[in-house]
C-alpha cells in the first residue's frame, strides 16, 4: 500500500505537466470568455439595433408604424433613394443590414380593411446566430403592429365578433405526459428544458473520456520508449500496483478535469443566456412543470449517473493501458488509440441524433454492445425514471472493466508487455 | 565465495526465433561477471531474464537460493537493473528521482535516507542533481541510473552496457564506483562492447555467440585459451 501511494504521487505528478494543463486551462477560459464576449455582443447588438425605412405613404398609419418600429429599439434612418431598389442596393453598398419599405396606399388600403404591404430587405453577410437578432426583433414589432390594427379595425367594422375570436380562433392547450404524469405545457417546451440540462453531460464525458485515455497510453507508452518501465518492472513492486496506479491517476486528473470543464462551460452557458436576455425569466415557470412530469433528478439520480460515468472512464482507462502497453513509441499510441474513440464516438453521436431504441435491432443491438453507450444513455434515461436501465447499464460496463482488467493483468504480468509491438509501419510494409 | 547467481540451462524463444539456447553461468559474491559477444549475441535478452522482466522458454535461475522464475517478487528485493539506452522520467528532478526509487525500494525510512545520501555520491553530480533530468547530458544522465541501480546494495547488480555514453573520465569514475562497491560484497552481472573496460574490470567473462556460451573464463585464461594479445582477438575469434 505504501509503495503504491509512493507509485500514484508520482504518476500524478507526471501528469501534471504544463504541457497538459496548458491546453486544458485555455479550453476553459475560453469557453468562458467566449460566453462573455458572445453574450455582451449580443446586448451590445440589442441596444444597437438600426434599419433604414422609405416611407412613400406618408400617413398617419405609416408613422405609427415607424413609432412601433422604434419601440422595438430600432434607429430609423432615412433610406438613401426614393426608388425601392435603388435604395435597397445602396442598403447593401454602405453596410446596411434591413431596409422596411412601406410602399402609396398602405394607410389607405388598412382603412378599407383590405390587405396592405410592407416590404421587407435584408442583406445576409454572415450565417452566425447573432446576426439573426435584428431580423427577429423587426419581426416582432411588425407582429405587434399587425395586431394592433387588426384588433382596430375589427371593433370599427365588425363589433359583434369577439376580437380574440378572429385573432386567435383555435386556442390549442399542450399537455405532456411523460410515464403517469402529465402538465400542461408545449412538447417543446419540455424538450429545450431537457436539452439544457442534459447538453453537458455528454460533452463532458466524451471530453473527459478521451483526455483520461489519451493521458494512460502516453504514460504506458512514455515509460516503455524512455525503457523507464523496463526499471520500474524489475523493482520490488506488485505489477497490479503499477497498472492500478496508472489507471487512478489518470482517472483522477480526469474527474478533476471534468469539474472544471463543468464549471468552464456553466461560466460559457450563462454568458450566452445573459447576452438573450433569457436569465431568470423561465426557471421558475420550468422548473414547475419539471416538478409536475418528474423530470428532475433527486441525489439518488446524481449518484447513478455519476456511477454510469465513472464506469465509463474506467474502461476507457483499461482499454487505452492495453492499447498504450501495444504502442512501441508515443507516437503510435495516436493510432492505436483510434478504435477507442470510435467506441466513443459511434454512441456519443447516436444519442445526440436519434433514439437508441428506435433502430433497427442489429444496429441497436451494436451500439448497446458498446459499454460506453449507457453512460451517454444514463442521463435521459434518468429522466425518464427507467433507473433500472442505468443500473443495468453500469453493471454492463463494469462487467467490461472486470474482464479488461483481468486482460491488462495477463499481460502486465507476463512479458508480452516488453516484446509485443505493433509496429504499424512495418505490418504495412509487410504487406 | 559463494555463488550468488546460478544459471542453468536457460533458454529463450521470440516467436521462431531461439535468441538464447540454453546457456549456463554463475557470479560468485563480490565478483564481476561480464557477458561480451556480437550485436544480437543474446546478452540483453540474458540479462532481462535474469532480472525477471523476460520469462524464460526453458531453464533455471538462482539468486541468493530465491528461484527467479518461481518466485521473481523475492529476487526483485535483492537485485537491481540498470536497462540498456534506459531513461529517467524527465520532469523529475534528479534527487527526487533517487528519492522516489529509494522509496519503492525499501519501506524503512533510515534506508531510504541512506541509500539516497549515497546516490548523490555515486553520482557525482552535485548541485545538478536539484535540476530537472531533461537537461541533463547523456553521460550526467547515465550516471544518476547508475548510481540508482547501486545505492540499494542489491546482492545483484544487472548492468547491461553501464558506460556506454561516457567520455572517458566518466567511464573511468563508473568502473571505480563499480569496483569499490563489489568489495563489500555486492555481484554484478553486465555486458559491454568496450574490451578494455572488460579487461579491467571482470574477474571472468563469458563470450556470447548466436545464443550459445563459446567460452568462459577469466580474461587472462581465455587470451591463453585462443592465443590472444587481448580480449579483441577473443572476441573476433569466436564471433568469426
Ligand atoms: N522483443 C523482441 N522480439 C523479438 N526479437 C527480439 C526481441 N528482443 C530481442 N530480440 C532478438 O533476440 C536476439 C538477441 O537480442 P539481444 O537484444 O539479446 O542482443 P544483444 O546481445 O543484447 O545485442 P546488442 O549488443 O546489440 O545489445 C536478436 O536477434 C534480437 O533481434
Ligand atoms: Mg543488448
Amino acid at each position: 500500500m505504501r509503495r503504491f501511494l509512493v507509485l500514484l504521487r508520482k504518476e500524478v505528478k507526471e501528469l501534471i505537466t504544463p504541457q497538459i494543463l496548458l491546453p486544458f486551462v485555455i479550453t476553459i477560459m475560453m469557453f468562458a470568455v467566449i460566453g462573455q464576449v458572445v453574450g455582451a455582443e449580443g446586448e451590445e447588438a440589442a441596444a444597437n439595433r438600426r434599419l433604414a425605412l422609405l416611407d412613400r405613404d406618408r400617413t398617419e398609419a405609416s408613422s405609427a408604424l415607424r413609432a412601433a418600429i422604434e419601440g422595438a429599439g430600432f434607429t430609423i434612418e432615412e433610406a438613401a433613394d426614393d426608388d425601392a431598389g435603388e435604395a435597397a442596393r445602396a442598403l447593401s453598398a454602405s453596410g446596411g443590414s434591413i431596409l422596411v419599405v412601406v410602399p402609396e396606399g398602405y394607410g389607405a388600403a388598412l382603412g378599407d380593411a383590405t390587405p396592405a404591404r410592407i416590404e421587407v430587405y435584408s442583406v445576409i453577410r454572415t450565417f452566425s446566430v447573432m446576426s439573426g437578432q435584428d431580423s427577429a426583433a423587426l419581426s416582432a414589432a411588425l407582429l405587434q403592429v399587425e395586431q394592433t390594427v387588426a384588433q382596430e379595425v375589427m371593433t370599427e367594422h365588425a363589433a359583434a365578433i369577439d376580437p380574440a375570436f378572429i385573432k386567435d380562433p383555435l386556442a390549442v392547450v399542450d399537455h405532456v405526459m411523460v410515464g403517469d404524469r402529465q402538465a400542461q405545457v408545449s412538447r417543446d417546451t419540455v424538450m429545450a428544458f431537457i436539452s439544457t440540462q442534459t447538453m453537458l453531460v455528454p460533452i463532458v464525458l466524451f471530453v473527459v473520456v478521451m483526455f483520461a485515455a489519451q493521458m494512460v497510453a502516453v504514460a504506458i507508452a512514455t515509460e516503455k520508449e524512455n525503457k523507464t518501465l523496463e526499471t520500474l518492472l524489475a523493482m520490488p513492486i506488485s505489477r497490479s500496483a503499477i497498472v492500478t496506479a496508472k489507471m487512478m491517476a489518470a482517472g483522477l486528473v480526469a474527474l478533476v478535469s471534468a469539474a472544471a470543464y463543468m464549471v468552464g462551460m456553466n461560466i460559457y452557458m450563462k454568458g450566452l443566456m445573459e447576452g438573450f436576455g433569457e436569465t431568470g425569466t423561465s426557471t421558475s415557470a420550468a422548473t414547475a412543470f419539471a416538478d409536475q412530469l418528474g423530470l428532475t433528478l433527486g441525489v439518488g439520480d446524481y449518484a447513478m449517473l455519476g456511477l454510469s460515468m465513472f464506469a465509463a472512464i474506467l474502461v476507457a482507462l483499461v482499454i487505452s493501458l492495453i492499447l498504450g502497453a501495444f504502442a512501441e513509441n508515443v507516437k503510435a499510441v495516436q493510432s492505436l488509440i483510434t478504435p477507442m474513440i470510435v467506441l466513443l464516438m459511434v454512441p456519443y453521436f447516436v444519442s445526440m441524433f436519434v433514439d437508441v431504441n428506435s433502430l433497427a435491432p442489429v444496429a441497436r443491438w451494436t451500439v448497446l454492445a458498446i459499454p460506453f453507450t449507457h453512460a451517454f444513455l444514463a442521463a435521459p434515461n434518468l429522466f425518464l425514471g427507467n433507473a433500472h436501465m442505468v443500473l443495468l447499464g453500469a453493471a454492463y460496463e463494469l462487467a467490461w472493466f472486470a474482464v479488461l482488467v483481468v486482460v491488462a493483468g495477463r499481460i502486465f504480468s507476463s512479458d508480452r508487455l516488453l516484446t509485443m509491438r505493433l509496429n504499424l509501419a512495418k505490418l504495412k510494409k509487410q504487406r | 565465495m559463494a555463488d550468488v547467481l546460478r544459471v542453468s540451462g536457460l533458454s529463450k524463444h521470440y516467436g521462431r526465433l531461439e535468441a538464447v539456447r540454453g546457456i549456463g553461468f554463475s557470479v560468485r559474491a563480490g565478483e564481476v561477471f561480464a557477458l561480451i559477444g556480437p550485436n544480437g549475441a543474446g546478452k540483453t535478452t540474458t540479462l532481462r531474464m535474469v532480472a525477471t522482466i523476460l520469462q524464460p522458454s526453458a531453464g533455471a535461475i538462482e539468486l541468493d537460493g530465491i528461484d527467479v522464475v518461481s518466485d521473481p517478487a523475492s529476487a526483485r528485493a535483492r537485485l537491481s537493473y540498470l536497462p540498456e539506452e534506459a531513461g529517467a522520467y524527465k520532469s523529475m528532478r534528479g534527487r527526487e528521482y533517487l528519492r522516489f526509487m529509494a522509496e519503492v525500494f525499501f519501506d524503512d525510512r533510515e534506508r531510504q535516507t541512506e541509500s539516497l545520501a549515497s546516490a548523490a555520491e555515486i553520482s557525482g553530480l552535485g548541485d545538478r542533481l536539484d535540476d530537472k533530468i531533461g537537461t541533463y547530458s547523456k553521460g550526467m544522465a547515465r550516471k544518476l541510473l547508475l548510481a540508482r541501480a547501486i545505492m540499494t546494495r542489491p546482492k545483484l547488480a544487472i548492468l547491461d552496457e553501464p558506460t556506454s555514453g561516457l567520455d572517458v573520465l566518466g567511464a573511468l569514475d563508473v568502473r571505480d564506483t563499480i569496483k569499490e562497491f563489489t568489495r563489500s560484497g555486492m555481484a554484478v552481472l553486465l555486458s559491454s562492447h568496450n574490451m578494455l573496460e572488460i579487461e579491467y574490470l571482470s574477474d571472468r567473462v563469458s563470450v556470447i555467440h548466436q545464443g550459445t556460451i563459446h567460452a568462459t573464463g577469466t580474461p587472462a585464461e581465455l587470451k591463453e585459451r585462443f592465443g590472444a594479445d587481448n580480449l579483441e582477438e577473443v572476441f573476433a575469434e569466436v564471433a568469426r
